[in-house]
């Protein structure tokens, strides 16, 4: 599934997860890049198991799922373009919490953990601006998540 | 001081107009577009609402509730409101015949600044029933679809089975509107995205946050999370609007129910701009 | 007819004397006119106002002392008719009535008939209205004629109506109406005005239809020893009254500390028992409900005073918003005195004192302001 390398600095930047971070950050981040194209139905990484690299998806459609005894995979996010998937490599030793699946063909960027996790050790002021962004992109989706489990449709709205 | 000014109805504000349920078209488990058209033809002709505004419906005998219209502002003769079975009224009026004879007090309220967004983008973020109050916005902005620029709709939904209008979405799309539909649970059925309406509107490309108007409708919680979202994405605060609900009883200004700090929702409101209510959104028990 | 907006204070002129016991000339001039005298009476140990036709109905030598939660008439050593303030009825009863009848449904073979007829408003004159009360009447005018929407019920009953005001010669403890700017001097919104000294009433007109009863009386012109009189008498409730309410910051302070903790305290108090919202001259919520006849053919929708301070007042979607007694306080408090201003342009309160005699547990919202502000005070003053 890896491609000939693209222009990795435009495709980054052009996303919202890297959107304004200064060229020498996103040269650091590029550095071990590859693209990652899949098509409707590829699986990108399962539940458990451990994955090496984060994604940012440039285009395209996948979902999350959890695998419950019984009910099988359920589905519970959509990430589509300009979203993080795959960030526990960054934090935690990379064992994924989500199955992450196409449900269009979907083109990422997928970023090395061990390059990342080098630089930000390397240049602590990277480390703390990409942090900054990725606790971003966990409170939105922490919030998303709140909103679901209020259930807010549930009962009467606005008629 | 302020200097009182001539009061613009001369109508008695009480005189219910008599309607009959022309149509009702079953949307989601619980929820029907009801079509009420006028016994009297000179009200029929003259009756004219705003996006956004709504109707007293009243069932003589059972009571009042404030619904708002979800037709087409263009459209004589026949005004549909979407309405979900929740109290007394709501529920009788589901019970009711094709034909029956009821009553609407109307057009009260505020409107969807449509008049404003020409020139702009326009992002409209409905949730739930929160679509019913936005259609007829939806329609008057399609109708000059020509005069904005990108016009984008996002529906969230609990699930699939419960979103409102689903059939039309084609038809809006072809008509130039980008739409885009979430829900909060997926079955094996569902394609499309999961997750709330925030989400999608994190995502969503926008041409000129500046120049770009929201407007939203929905639970409190969801329309209060998706204005900071379109803030945080440098969407000016002062171009997000969305439409509130509180108790209305007299929806005239007169019987105090619907108070929200110095706004009654009734005349002051449903809709406002996010700048003049969002102090009090998150004021407890308000 | 008054016509409330024709009466400005520059109309205002004194007519002459009636002497105390020409009183009765001028119930029996406003009878001849055509109209219902509504005035002060002692009803079940309080003055109430009720229909009258003879000045023997009026409280005459009867004075009420008032204090925070206590109501308690007494005999004054005086002979005055008009010796006390105010009790727990207001002219509002009249013009916005606890109960009216809005709208009528009828079933027929064509569906439902409605109509929004109503019996021709009573012509009703006033008589003893004070200047708190004219105040409150031109508030509640603010509300019901000058919106957007104007109510046709009050409309009729306040065109209907002729106003005889009484100036406090006395004030209650409770009176705070020179804080609120409100009086004690009645100075405008009245067709007659009276200030009672010994030996009559100095009468002022302030419209047409003033003019026209005065012409019926048997006045004799005013001298310098009875204006004299007049304005001391006037003074007199001047210098009574001690209550205090500081009104040039409310607006900021009670909107500005919603979430003060300064809500749950008065709540530990207030009983919700919404006396305070029924005998409020000003306070005009209410609630529209259906009452139909046995065969459900005949409907009418009746329109009775409602309060903040009720539970379900708030109802929505089930379940109130306003849910504990701090936040049906601080909706009521807010309002009177501070979103009133943003909504009508007046504060809601013109410092009649009703609210705190007729509050069971005594709570007294002068008080509550001098508390709320000292603990914001007190806060923005503390070192850390
Ligand atoms: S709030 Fe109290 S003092 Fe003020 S007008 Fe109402 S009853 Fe009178
Ligand atoms: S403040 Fe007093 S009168 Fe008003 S509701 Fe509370 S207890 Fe009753």
């Amino acid at each position: 599934m890896t491609l000939e390398q693209p222009n990795f600095l435009k495709l980054l930047c052009a996303t919202r997860f890297a959107e304004g971070l200064p060229n020498k950050h996103l040269q650091c981040l590029c550095r071990g890049a590859r693209l990652v194209r899949l098509s409707a139905g590829q699986t990108l990484f399962r539940e458990g198991e451990t994955e090496p690299d984060v994604f940012v998806l440039t285009s395209g459609h996948v979902r999350l799922s959890m695998n419950v005894p019984g009910r099988g995979a359920v589905d519970f996010l959509s990430a589509g373009p300009g979203d993080l998937v795959g960030w526990s490599g960054l934090i935690s030793d990379g064992r994924m919490t989500a199955t992450a699946t196409a449900r269009t063909d979907s083109v990422l960027i997928a970023l090395s953990g061990q390059c990342l996790k080098e630089a930000c050790e390397h240049d602590p002021q990277l480390g703390f601006v990409l942090m900054k962004r990725i606790a971003q992109v966990l409170s939105q989706r922490l919030l998303s998540t709140r909103l679901q489990l209020l259930d807010l449709f549930a009962e009467g709205t606005s008629a | 001081m302020i200097t009182p000014f001539p009061s613009s109805h001369p109508h008695n504000p009480w005189l219910a107009h008599s309607v009959r349920i022309q149509r009702v078209t079953q949307e989601t488990p619980g929820v029907a577009t009801y079509d009420m058209a006028f016994d009297d033809a000179s009200v029929a002709e003259s009756f004219q609402f705003l996006p956004g505004q709504f109707n007293m419906i009243y069932l003589p005998g059972v009571g009042e509730v404030a619904i708002s219209i979800s037709g087409d502002p263009g459209q004589r003769g026949v005004v549909p409101h979407t309405i979900r079975e929740a109290g007394n009224v709501t529920k009788t009026l589901a019970r009711l015949p094709l034909n029956s004879s009821i009553a609407l007090r109307g057009p009260f309220g505020s409107s969807w600044p449509v008049e404003s967004c020409v020139g702009k983008d326009v992002v409209i973020v409905a949730g739930g029933i929160g679509l019913a109050p936005l259609r007829p916005a939806i329609l008057h902005l399609l109708k000059h679809r020509s005069e904005l620029d990108e016009l984008t709709l996002i529906v969230g939904a609990r699930d699939s089975s419960l979103l409102l209008y689903p059939e039309r979405y084609d038809d809006w799309r072809a008509k130039g509107m980008n739409v885009l539909v979430t829900v909060d649970r997926a079955d094996e059925s569902w394609h499309g995205c999961i997750g709330m309406v925030t989400a999608v509107l994190d995502r969503l490309w926008l041409r000129d946050a500046s120049k770009t108007v929201v407007m939203t409708c929905g639970p409190e919680v969801m329309m209060w999370y998706t204005v900071q979202t379109a803030i945080r994405r440098g969407i000016p605060s002062a171009q997000c609007f969305l439409s509130l609900e509180r108790n209305m009883n007299c929806a005239i200004g007169l019987c105090g129910h619907c108070q929200f700090g110095p706004e009654f929702l009734c005349k002051d409101g449903p809709v406002f701009c996010f700048d003049r209510v969002a102090s009090r959104m998150k004021v407890e028990d308000l | 007819m008054s016509h409330h907006t024709s009466i400005q204070p520059a109309d205002v002129s004194v007519a002459g004397l009636l002497r105390t016991d020409d009183l009765q000339q001028l119930i029996d001039a406003l009878i001849a006119a055509g109209y219902d005298v509504i005035g002060p009476k002692i009803d079940q140990c309080a003055i109430v106002y009720d229909q009258i036709t003879s000045v023997n109905q009026l409280p005459r030598g009867w004075t009420d002392l008032q204090e925070p939660g206590r109501y308690r008439l007494q005999q004054s050593d005086d002979s005055k008719y008009f010796g006390f303030a105010v009790g727990p009825h207001s002219w509002k009863k009249y013009l916005f009535p606890p109960q009216s009848i809005v709208s009528t449904a009828t079933r027929t073979e064509n569906g439902w008939q409605f109509s929004t007829d109503a019996p021709p408003a009573p012509r009703l004159a006033f008589l003893g209205v004070r200047a708190c009360e004219l105040a409150a009447i031109e508030i509640q005018d603010r509300v019901f004629l000058h919106g957007p929407w104007v109510d046709p019920i009050y409309k009729s009953r306040r065109d209907a109506v002729l106003i005889v005001a009484v100036n406090c010669t006395s004030a209650a403890s409770t009176c705070f109406c020179s804080s609120t700017n409100t009086g004690p001097r009645c100075r405008s919104g009245f067709d007659l005005a009276l200030t009672e000294i010994a030996g009559g009433f100095v009468i002022e007109t302030g419209s047409e239809s003033g003019r026209a009863i005065a012409a019926r009386l048997p006045l004799e012109s005013v001298t310098e020893h009875h204006h004299a009189e007049a304005s001391s008498a006037r003074a007199q409730a001047e210098a009574m009254m001690t209550r205090k309410l500081r009104t040039d910051d409310l607006h900021d302070l009670l909107l500005g500390n919603l979430k003060h903790p300064h809500w749950d305290d008065v709540a530990t108090r207030c009983l919700s028992c919404t006396n305070c919202t029924m005998v409020c001259p000003t306070c005009f919520c209410s609630t529209v409900t259906d009452v139909s006849d046995l065969t459900n053919d005949h409907v009418q929708r009746e329109r009775k005073w409602d309060s903040c301070f009720n539970i379900d007042f708030s109802y929505m979607n089930g379940s109130p918003v306003r849910n504990s007694i701090a936040s049906r306080y601080r909706q009521w408090l807010t309002h009177k005195l501070a979103s009133w201003q943003d909504q009508f342009g007046t504060l809601g309160c013109v410092g009649c004192g009703r609210c705190i005699t007729w509050c069971p547990p005594g709570i007294d919202l002068t008080e509550e302001v001098v508390k709320l502000r000292d603990a914001v005070h007190a806060n923005s003053e503390d070192p850390s």
